[in-house]
Formats: C-alpha cells, sequence, structure tokens
C-alpha cells in the first residue's frame, strides 16, 4: 500500500465532512442568493446537540443525527422567516452583516451554556477501525463519509424529484416567476434555510465524532464551505460532492509537503479560492449565474 | 485601404461573435461615413446590441476586425473606445441611480472622449449644455429615480454627447415613446447630429429609420440581410418577407 | 458645483446641522482634554480630564475612525464589499514592527513605509480580487485576510519565525515623556489624514469615477472611466491608510502577533460602523466609529461609566456584551437598511414611516 493511496483514502475521508458542511450552505447560497456566515456556528450547534445527547442520555452518536436535523430545521426555518426575509432584497452587504450578527449571537449564546471548553464524542467503538496496511481507519470516520453522502443523496432527491424540492428551485431560479404561479415565498425561502440548517445540524453531529469542538470551532467551517461550494461550482448537489472530496484531498495532499504543515490550511483554502475564481469562475462542474 | 470612402469614420469587416455554439453575429461587414446618420434595423435576437457591444469594447471579438478612421481598435477596453470619441447609449438606460441628472452628465464630460476629459467645474457646466441640447435642462436637480422613461432614455443620451464623441451608437433610445414622444426625441437626435457627430442608430420604430436616417442596414441572424437608402431598403421585397415580416407587409399595402 | 450628495430635505438639514455642531464640540473636547495632562497644565492646577484609559479608549476610537473612513474608499464611494481590510492593518502593524525592532528604523521612517507596504499588497491582490463581484469579492478578500495572518504567524525560515511566529513580536518601548498623549495624536493625525483624502476624493475626478463604477461598472467603462485602474487604486488607498492605523498601533501596543492586528471582528467592525454613520459620506464613517467603539468599549465595561447588566454574573459579562452586539446587528440591519444611513446622510426623513417603507422594500 503506497503513500498515495494512503493520502487518498484520508483525503476522501476529510472531504466527506466538506461534503456535509457543504450541501447545506450552497443550497442556501444557490436558492437565496445568501452567503449565510451563520453556517459554521450552526454546524456547531449540531455538534453540541450530539454531545449532550451523547454524555447525558448514552445515546449513540449517530443516532442522534436526525434530532440534529429536526432541531436545526426548527431554528433555521424561524431564522429565516423571522429576520432574514425582511432584508433579502436589500444589498448584499447587509444579509453578509445580518448573517453575520446572527453567528456572533449563537456562537455567545453556546459560550453562555456550554464554556469554552473542549468537548468531544467518543463512543465505545470510537478507536476501532479497519486496518489497511499501516493505517488505521476508524469506523467512525467512515461512517462520517457514508452519512455525508446519504446526506447529499437524501438532498438532491429531495430537489429533483419532490413538490417542495421543485418549488425551492423555481424560487432559486426565478423568484417573481415562481410567485405567479403561486409558491408562497416566504415559507419556501424559510423552509430552504431549514433544510440548509438541518444539513448543518448533520454535519455538526459528524464532526463532533472526529474533532473536539467548542463554540467558535465552526468559523473555519464557514470558510471552508464557501470554498468548498465554489471549487465544485454553485447550483448542483453532485457539484459541492465533488468540491467537498476534492478539498479533502487538496488538504490532505497540501499537508503532507514536508515544512507546510497544517498551518497553513486557510492560506490554501483561499489561495485555492483565488485560483478557482478567477480561472474558472462557474466551478468545477456548476453553472454560471 | 479597402473601403466605401476615404472619409469612412468606423469600418466592420467579418466581424463575428458566438455565444456557446450560437453565433450571434455572422460576418458583419459595413462602414459609417463622416456626417451620416446610419440606420440598424432588425428583429429582436437578429444581433444589434451584440453588434454594439463589440464595438464599443463590452464584448471581445471572435472574429474579423473593427477598424476606427483605419486603425483596428477590436479587443480594446471600453473605456479607452471611449477615449477616441465613441460613445454609447444603453437600451436597458444604466443611470447612475444615487446621482441627479445633472451629475450623470457631468460624468460623461469628466472623463469620456480626450477632447471631453474636463476638470469638475468645466464638466459642470458642459453637462448644463449638454442638457440643454436633449432638452433635460428644467430637470437637471432632480435624482435619476424621479425621471420618466422618455426622459430617462434622454439622461442616456446626454451622458453620452457630453463624452464630447465623434461617433454615437444610439441603442433603441425611442423604443416604448409614444408618438409625440418619438417626434420630441427625433428633434433631440437631429439637434445632436447637427452639431457635427455622426450617428449610428439602433432602431424597432421604422417610422425613425425613415425620418432622420441617411442609410439604412438590415440585421437578420446576425447577418447583414439589406443595406441601402431607408425607404428603398424598407420596400425590399426579401426584407419585407424574409424579416419584417406578414404583419408589416400587409401595413405597408393598407397604407 | 454640486456635490453628490445634493439632494437634501429639509428635516434632514436640520438634523444634519444638529449632527455637525456636536460632533464638532465633542471633537474640540477630544483635542484639548489630553493638553491637561501636560505637567506645565498640571502644575497651574488644571483638572485631568485624560488618565491612561481615556488615552486607551481615545486612540482606540481614533485608530477605528481611520479603518472605517479607509474602508468608506473601497466599501462606500466605490461599491466593493471588501471584508478583509484588517489585512491591511496588519501588515502595516507587521512592516512598523519588524523594521522598528528587527532593522532598528526610526518609528516615523517606519511609519512611511508601512502604508507603502500594505498598498503594494492590495495593488497585487486587487488586481485579480477585483474581477469578483458581489459575494464572490466578499469571501475572496475575508479569505485573504485569514490566510495572510496565518501566513505572517507560521512563516519560518531554516525553523526560525520569520516575523516572531506564534509568540508574536515585541517592539522596544517608544522613549517619550507623553507616550500616551503622542500616540493618541499621532492616531488623531492619521484620522484626519483619511478624512482629508477623502473629502479631496469625493470632489475630484478619482472619486466621480470611483461612484460611477459604484452606480454601474459597465456604464462607467463606456463613459471612459478605467475601470480596472480605478478600483485597483482605491483599493490601495484604502489599504494604505489603514495600514498606516496598523502601524501606529504596532509601536503602540508594543507587542503584536496574529490576534491582535488580524481580528476578522475587525473586518465587520469597520464596516457596520460605515454603514451606520452613512457610507459614502465624509463624515459619516467617523461618527459611527465613534459611537459604535464606544458602545462596544461601554458593553465589555472598560467605560468608567458603566451599568451592571442584570441577572449576568461579571465573568459572564463579555459574552452577554458579544451577544448584545450581535442582536444590535440584526436588529440594525433589519430595521434600518437606509434609516440610519441617510438620517446621517441629510437625504431623508428621520421617520417611522420611512422605517416603515424601507422594512417593505426589502423584505419579501
Amino acid at each position: 500500500m503506497g503513500n498515495f493511496a494512503q493520502l487518498v483514502i484520508l483525503g476522501l475521508l476529510a472531504g466527506g465532512v466538506y461534503v456535509a458542511v457543504g450541501v447545506g450552505f450552497g443550497l442556501v447560497w444557490g436558492v437565496l442568493n445568501i452567503v449565510n456566515l451563520a453556517h459554521g456556528a450552526l454546524v456547531i450547534v449540531g455538534g453540541y446537540i450530539t454531545w449532550q445527547l451523547f454524555t447525558a442520555y448514552h445515546l449513540d452518536p449517530f443516532l442522534t443525527l436526525p434530532i440534529d436535523a429536526v432541531i436545526l430545521f426548527a431554528l433555521g426555518y424561524v431564522i429565516q422567516r423571522g429576520v432574514i426575509n425582511r432584508v433579502i432584497r436589500a444589498p448584499l452587504l447587509f444579509t453578509f452583516l445580518l448573517t453575520f450578527g446572527i453567528n456572533l449571537i449563537v456562537i455567545n449564546v453556546l459560550l453562555l451554556i456550554f464554556k469554552s471548553d473542549f468537548r468531544s464524542v467518543t463512543p465505545s467503538y470510537s478507536g476501532s477501525g479497519i486496518e489497511i496496511g499501516p493505517l488505521v481507519i476508524p469506523y467512525t470516520r467512515l461512517a462520517a463519509l457514508a452519512v455525508a453522502l446519504l446526506l447529499a443523496a437524501g438532498l438532491a432527491f429531495l430537489l429533483n424529484r419532490t413538490r417542495t424540492g421543485l418549488a425551492i428551485q423555481a424560487v432559486g431560479a426565478d423568484r417573481d416567476a415562481a410567485q405567479l404561479v403561486g409558491i408562497d415565498l416566504r415559507h419556501t425561502y424559510a423552509l430552504t434555510f431549514a433544510i440548509g440548517a438541518a444539513c448543518a445540524g448533520v454535519a455538526g453531529g459528524l464532526i463532533s465524532l472526529i474533532q473536539a469542538i467548542t463554540p467558535t470551532a465552526g468559523e473555519p467551517y464557514t470558510l471552508q464551505a464557501f470554498v468548498v461550494v465554489i471549487l465544485g461550482g454553485l447550483g448542483r448537489v453532485s457539484a459541492t460532492v465533488l468540491g467537498g472530496l476534492l478539498f479533502g484531498l487538496i488538504e490532505v495532499f497540501a499537508q503532507s509537503i514536508p515544512g507546510s504543515g497544517s498551518v497553513y490550511a486557510n492560506a490554501i483554502a483561499f489561495g485555492l479560492l483565488v485560483l478557482v475564481l478567477v480561472v474558472r469562475p462557474q466551478g468545477l462542474i456548476g453553472r454560471l449565474r | 485601404m479597402a473601403g466605401p470612402a476615404a472619409a469612412a469614420l468606423l469600418e466592420l469587416s467579418n466581424v463575428t461573435k458566438r455565444f456557446g455554439g450560437v453565433a450571434a453575429l455572422d460576418g458583419v461587414t459595413f462602414s459609417a461615413a463622416k456626417g451620416e446618420i446610419l440606420g440598424i434595423i432588425g428583429p429582436n435576437g437578429a444581433g444589434k446590441t451584440t453588434l454594439l457591444n463589440c464595438i464599443s469594447g463590452v464584448y471581445r471579438l471572435d472574429g474579423g476586425d473593427i477598424r476606427w478612421q483605419g486603425a483596428s481598435i477590436a479587443g480594446m477596453a471600453p473605456h479607452r473606445v471611449a477615449r477616441l470619441g465613441i460613445g454609447r447609449t444603453f437600451q436597458v438606460v444604466k443611470p447612475f441611480q444615487s446621482m441627479t441628472v445633472r451629475e450623470n452628465a457631468a460624468i460623461g464630460a469628466l472623463f469620456g472622449s480626450t477632447e471631453a476629459h474636463l476638470p469638475p467645474r468645466q464638466a459642470f457646466e458642459r453637462a448644463d449644455e449638454v442638457l440643454e441640447l436633449v432638452g433635460l435642462a428644467h430637470k437637471s436637480a432632480l435624482p435619476v429615480t424621479a425621471l420618466t422613461i422618455p426622459d430617462r432614455k434622454r439622461l442616456e443620451v446626454a451622458r453620452a454627447v457630453a463624452t464630447n464623441p465623434r461617433l454615437l451608437l444610439l441603442d433603441e433610445v425611442m423604443a416604448g415613446l409614444n408618438h409625440v414622444e418619438i417626434d420630441e426625441a427625433l428633434e433631440m437626435v437631429r439637434a445632436v447630429h447637427a452639431t457635427g457627430v455622426t450617428i449610428v442608430l439602433i432602431e424597432h420604430v421604422m417610422r425613425v429609420i425613415v425620418g432622420v436616417c441617411d442609410r439604412a442596414i438590415v440585421l437578420h441572424f446576425g447577418q447583414v440581410l439589406a443595406e441601402g437608402e431607408p425607404s428603398k431598403v424598407l420596400r425590399d421585397e426579401r426584407v419585407i418577407e424574409a424579416y419584417l415580416g406578414e404583419r408589416y407587409a400587409r401595413q405597408q399595402r393598407g397604407g | 458645483m454640486t456635490g453628490f450628495r445634493s439632494l437634501p430635505d429639509r428635516a434632514g438639514q436640520r438634523w444634519r446641522r444638529i449632527f455637525l455642531v456636536l460632533g464638532a464640540v465633542v471633537l474640540v473636547y477630544a483635542l484639548a482634554a489630553p493638553l491637561t495632562s501636560l505637567d506645565a497644565a498640571q502644575s497651574a492646577g488644571l483638572p485631568l480630564l485624560a488618565d491612561k484609559l481615556w488615552f486607551r479608549i481615545a486612540t482606540i476610537i481614533a485608530m477605528f475612525v481611520v479603518m472605517a473612513s479607509a474602508w468608506n474608499i473601497i466599501g462606500g464611494l466605490t461599491g466593493y464589499a471588501a471584508f478583509g481590510n484588517v489585512a491591511f492593518f496588519g501588515i502595516g502593524a507587521y512592516t512598523c514592527g519588524m523594521l522598528v525592532a528587527r532593522a532598528h528604523w526610526p518609528l516615523f521612517l517606519a511609519l512611511t513605509v508601512a502604508p507603502a507596504a500594505a498598498a503594494a499588497f492590495a495593488a497585487l491582490i486587487g488586481v485579480p480580487l477585483l474581477r469578483l463581484r458581489g459575494h464572490y469579492f466578499a469571501v475572496a478578500s475575508l479569505g485573504v485576510s485569514v490566510a495572510v495572518g496565518e501566513v505572517i504567524q507560521n512563516l519560518e525560515m531554516g525553523s526560525k519565525p520569520v516575523f516572531g511566529g506564534a509568540s508574536g513580536l515585541f517592539l522596544p518601548i517608544f522613549r517619550s515623556d507623553y507616550r500616551d498623549l503622542l500616540f493618541f495624536y499621532l492616531m488623531v493625525a492619521a484620522g484626519a489624514l483619511t478624512v482629508g483624502i477623502t473629502w479631496w476624493v469625493l470632489r475630484s475626478r478619482f472619486g466621480y469615477g470611483l461612484i460611477a463604477i459604484r452606480e454601474n461598472e459597465e456604464a462607467a467603462s463606456v463613459m471612459g472611466v478605467n475601470t480596472t485602474a480605478y478600483k485597483v487604486a482605491a483599493f490601495a488607498l484604502s489599504a494604505a491608510l489603514t495600514g498606516l492605523a496598523g502601524g501606529i498601533f504596532a509601536q503602540w501596543n508594543v507587542f503584536i502577533n496574529q490576534e491582535n492586528v488580524f481580528p476578522i471582528e475587525y473586518n465587520i467592525q469597520m464596516i457596520l460602523m460605515a454603514l451606520v454613520g452613512g457610507a459614502g459620506t465624509l463624515f459619516g464613517p467617523v461618527a459611527g466609529a465613534v459611537a459604535l467603539q464606544l458602545l462596544i468599549q461601554f458593553l465589555s465595561g472598560s467605560l468608567p461609566i458603566s451599568a451592571d447588566l442584570p441577572f449576568v454574573p461579571a465573568d459572564a459579562r463579555p459574552i452577554v456584551a458579544q451577544v448584545i452586539l450581535g442582536l444590535l446587528l440584526v436588529v440594525t440591519v433589519v430595521f434600518v437598511p437606509r434609516g440610519v444611513i441617510d438620517f446621517f446622510g441629510g437625504q431623508s426623513r428621520f421617520s417611522l414611516s420611512f422605517l416603515r417603507r424601507s422594512l417593505r422594500e426589502t423584505s419579501v
């Protein structure tokens, strides 16, 4: 088993998390035209729900994922319907600042409740895994990748095969035309954001299994979600999956370069971002908007 | 140098522009002589606006060449084209929203062709002259958001004229206007032309073409279908049938 | 000749006048108060109006006046939502820090190079970044600021950190009997310079070009505005002034690291200040910076006049302050997308019906 193959496996596993974080972010961006700076914070809310259920009720972390999704769905619906809907037609700067404000509130409420200590979720099986050559792949990470891909597939199914999904797509394509054919705009917007938040919740549950979390641990994920969505291309779930996996691979390979270490994660991400934006603004397989 | 006349200001030869697989302009060749008013007509999607975008540097050509007083300007950035003395308006008006009418016109005079490019104080004086010319002087202090559609189109023209162009490209400045408004707009075009500016105008309204143009070109599917004196071009069988359609043909016969 | 904010109504005018008078009074007080700390003033028995805390807060406010006004040039005038201006603050700080601490340059010489370094960096990244629009430019600039901070902290040469690494960079203390006073006035001078330059820009062909770009970039370009050059120049100018503030901060604070010169929240704060006060106006960002920074200091309990928040234990106070800031941000953005701005811009009424109308315009 070569070094290269190991890096590929590690990269895909890392990419799973980015897929999970990216799909919800991409949905909200593509349909609502909002870059949700609170996405990472919502992800971490999901992480804390899983942690709380695991430590207080000894629930299996994977079983908590649907609960994460439901709670964040509700939270997301309320945020969009109550707040963001009111400025959705304002210039970009305002929705940007608004979601940053929500981010600030969520993070600091988490700090009040959970303090800034590192929390991790360690079920009995968290130490075991499959041995491939010198490499031990934890079951949790494999399962996380599987869940992330399932999540993406579920979202794609929802968007392309259900009434609700088609309404969401119609609203994303043309707000006014969608309204003319009888789609309830406010509800559909709220629903879209809620689904995005639910995806974030699931992603957070997965992340709590992989790394120790703090209230601020979600911040890098917002920026990374942005890069992932750009990399794949805005407007398609499959593009985000590709972008997420690719981003994981790039990160793992870049970190394996001797000397660079893991300290340049953001620099690499944004170097890549600028490169993609300048060379191929529509992403790898995205549609230009 | 090849070309119809030594006085040709603008020459297009084989200009081609593709979007994806579709050729919006497919080998367009014509020239505009100094001092004339040239009309370009054609149905929706014939490539008229694309043509203006190619001339003014908003689009890059996929083939052919555009020459300005003999020198190629293909691939030049829009601001450099403007500095040579080619002004234009937009079919969908693009005013500077937060500014007054006067300020909008002043932007043209502040930048524009090398003959324009005035310092702020003179630019505002020039703006006043231009607004007088297009008939907006009494509204110069209003915010552009307070203007009616015909007035916004006038402002488009004022801004372009303020750049002190030698050639003015007008993109459907009369579309959507009623009869009285069209007459006023025709007055405006004649007034601008009288200051010595060569004009290429894109129009839908036939009355405009016959009313002010010295010459007309018919674009169809990105190609030049006919060219000549406006009234003759409009009577051309091919033009009426293949392009202007059944309705115009009926109209012509009826009245 | 008319300026670009030339459509005042009477109510707006009156508010504007009140606001200007109020501002002038605050300014005179702020400029005069430090003088009471001079030995001569003290021996003459004048009351001490400016103690250490006063200097600290006033200098920070002046620093944000520079940052918000500098952001205004690219964000308010040119209309490009730059979310990464803190990168220039940090670059200015580290340039000054390295020159003073490592190359032993005199401070004032270093302070001329810091803005130049920030501007050069802005011009370099501006060429590709300013081709992007909307969200893309915003997030890409945000990313650059994060990445620059990371690189500066981690860059090593021969396994030795180039810029002091994670433990930061210490500058030799600037020797002066009136250190606090000096740095306060230095920061105020930077603020005055920024406002002065903005004043000039607003009147120049350059400024008219920037506003034309903000209003409609395509129309601006066919009018003959060299949009790329103008945008890059505006970005570099904004960066230079922000870098100057960073340079002064480095020597004032003596210690710099990634955390105190590349904080992401500065990005948001300077934008919010400019927006609340009035983006695109001359004094708007100044007023926004003063008001918001005072509020931030008040909430975090650094002001001498501080009200206790009910039900909040002392140690949770800074966190609750952040929550309040967040709520304030949300409320500001939701209810007054245009209200506050136009109010200070002297452009429109400050009334409930106006707020209701603007809310209707932006919501679905």
